[in-house]
Parts: C-alpha cells; sequence; structure tokens
C-alpha cells in the first residue's frame, strides 16, 4: 500500500469537514482508510434512508449517492492538481437486496486517469459481510486542471 | 390510480420523504414529479449544485412508480440504472418524468429525464431496470 503524504490527509480531513451542509454531511460518512490505490468509507445505519415502514431495507438511490461521493474522494487521492470534478456518468447494479442495519461500507478505487478524464470502480457490502456484496457501480468524470486546486475552491467556500 | 393515493403511497416511504418530491401526473406508462431543493441535497457546498446521488435516486424513485404505481409497502424492486449527467442542477425544483419503455412478465425498461428550466434542457438522463416477480 503506497502511501499519501501527511499534507494530502490533512486536506482530505478538512474538505469533508467544510461540508457543513449537505448529503455527505446527511451521510455521517467516516473515511476508514485512504491511500493511492482506493479509499474505504463507513456510511453508519440511517432508517431516513430506508423504503420500508420497519425501516431495515436501504432504498438503491443512496447506494447510488454513497458511490458518487466515494468516487469523487478517490479521485482527490488518486489524481495531483485536480481543479473541478464532474461526474460524466454512472453504473449501478443492485446485486442483492440492501436489506439490514449494519452500518454500510463502500471501497472504490480510480483505475484509470488521463489529463481530462478520470474512470473508477467501487463496491459496497454490509459492515461484516464483504463477501455478500450489496452493489457494485463504476462512473467515469469530467476533470479540469487549473490553478485553483479543487481544495482550495473547497475550503475557501467555508470562509464566505 | 389517482394522483392522491399515489402521493399517499410516496409519503409513507421515509427515503421519498428524505428526497421531498411530488408526483404530478401519471398514466399507464409516464410519471411526472417535482421535487423541492433542500440543503441536504447539495453535493457541492460551494456552488450549491444538487448531488449527482439525489439526481439519480429521484429519477429512480419516478421510474419505480412509473412500473408500480400502487405499490402496497415497498416500490417496485430496482436491478441497476445507468445515468448521464449533463448539467450541473441548481438551487431551485427539479423535474422528472419516467417513461416506462417496455414492461414485460418479469423486466420493465425504463427512461427518465430531468431538467429544472425546460424539458429540452436535461439535467440528467437515466435508463433503470426494475424486477416485477
Amino acid at each position: 500500500m503506497s502511501d499519501i503524504t501527511q499534507k494530502k490527509m490533512e486536506q482530505i480531513a478538512q474538505m469533508w469537514n467544510a461540508r457543513g451542509k449537505g448529503l455527505i454531511t446527511h451521510m455521517g460518512l467516516e473515511i476508514e482508510e485512504v491511500s493511492i490505490e482506493g479509499v474505504r468509507v463507513r456510511m453508519p445505519f440511517n432508517p431516513d434512508f430506508c423504503v420500508d415502514r420497519d425501516q431495515t431495507l436501504l432504498h438503491g438511490g443512496i447506494l447510488t449517492a454513497l458511490l458518487d461521493s466515494v468516487f469523487g474522494l478517490a479521485n482527490f487521492v488518486a489524481i495531483e492538481g485536480v481543479s473541478t470534478m464532474a461526474t460524466l456518468d454512472l453504473r449501478v447494479d443492485y446485486l442483492r437486496p440492501a436489506h439490514s442495519r449494519a452500518d454500510v461500507i463502500v471501497r472504490a478505487h480510480c483505475f484509470r486517469q488521463t489529463r481530462h478524464i478520470a474512470f473508477d470502480s467501487g463496491s459496497i457490502w454490509f459492515d461484516g459481510h464483504e463477501n455478500e456484496e450489496i452493489a457494485r457501480g463504476s462512473a467515469s468524470f469530467a476533470l479540469t486542471r487549473g490553478d485553483t486546486s479543487l481544495f482550495e475552491a473547497m475550503t475557501r467556500g467555508k470562509a464566505s | 390510480m389517482n394522483l392522491q393515493t399515489v402521493n399517499a403511497n410516496v409519503s409513507r416511504v421515509p427515503f421519498f420523504r428524505f428526497l421531498n418530491f411530488e408526483v404530478q401526473s401519471l398514466d399507464s406508462l409516464h410519471v411526472a414529479a417535482e421535487m423541492t431543493f433542500e440543503s441536504r441535497h447539495i453535493g457541492n457546498p460551494v456552488m450549491e449544485h444538487y448531488h449527482g446521488g439525489i439526481i439519480a435516486s429521484f429519477m429512480e424513485a419516478t421510474a419505480a412508480i412509473a412500473v408500480h404505481p400502487d405499490f402496497a409497502e415497498v416500490p417496485a424492486k430496482p436491478i441497476n440504472l445507468t445515468v448521464d449527467y449533463l448539467r450541473p442542477a441548481v438551487k431551485g425544483s427539479l423535474y422528472a418524468r419516467a417513461n416506462v419503455t417496455r414492461k414485460g412478465k418479469r423486466i420493465a425498461s425504463v427512461s427518465v429525464i430531468s431538467w429544472q428550466t425546460a424539458p429540452e434542457k436535461p439535467i440528467a438522463e437515466g435508463l433503470y431496470h426494475f424486477l416485477l416477480v
């Protein structure tokens, strides 16, 4: 596992915390592992994300949202000098009903980057059931590179 | 299936309440819905754009209702999806229209488009499959 710089780790923590509003905050995401090879993130169980009255079955959409978010983090970690990042397209396969009140674990990585595009894939399972994936997804992202880094843009946004 | 009943069903689903949308019209093959902007929908906090996952979720919800509008408890079972993101979605209402392309005995295929200012300027397009058994 290759290491990433302490500076980048600090930036990630700051950027994540800068998202004082929005879906990522609402999902309560916790970063468990970060490296160039990929990231691992935990989403605590949240009854708001369920479809059934008993609140034990997660809606597929929240898994899609989770993949999209964690792909963004994987890109930030893997790619130097990104200024903006936009999801071009996203494909998600729902492999099993997401029936549990356990935390959700997602693992994602950027498997190819070019000057303009990044390609990511990832999978999701319930904590303790890594061999029973509930969803798998892949996405491509349009990147721009410029003077203002994504980190600067995000943290400046917090100050304003 | 009347609108009132469908929206009553929608309001019973916790995640649909989280999304905060209302079905505006429906027939046997189409559903149109409007989602109200909430700060919890934000993906890019600097620009205050919708999160791509929220857009995909809203489109999935309308697709599921188009397939099975009279769901008693749980909406139609999704198999997979692909979404093309065409423009950022800004603060304000988001609209979606789902069109059931094919509904067989076991599988349904649904295409969905979402927009803000006009359907000719789509925010995202999606294809969704559902298992009917």
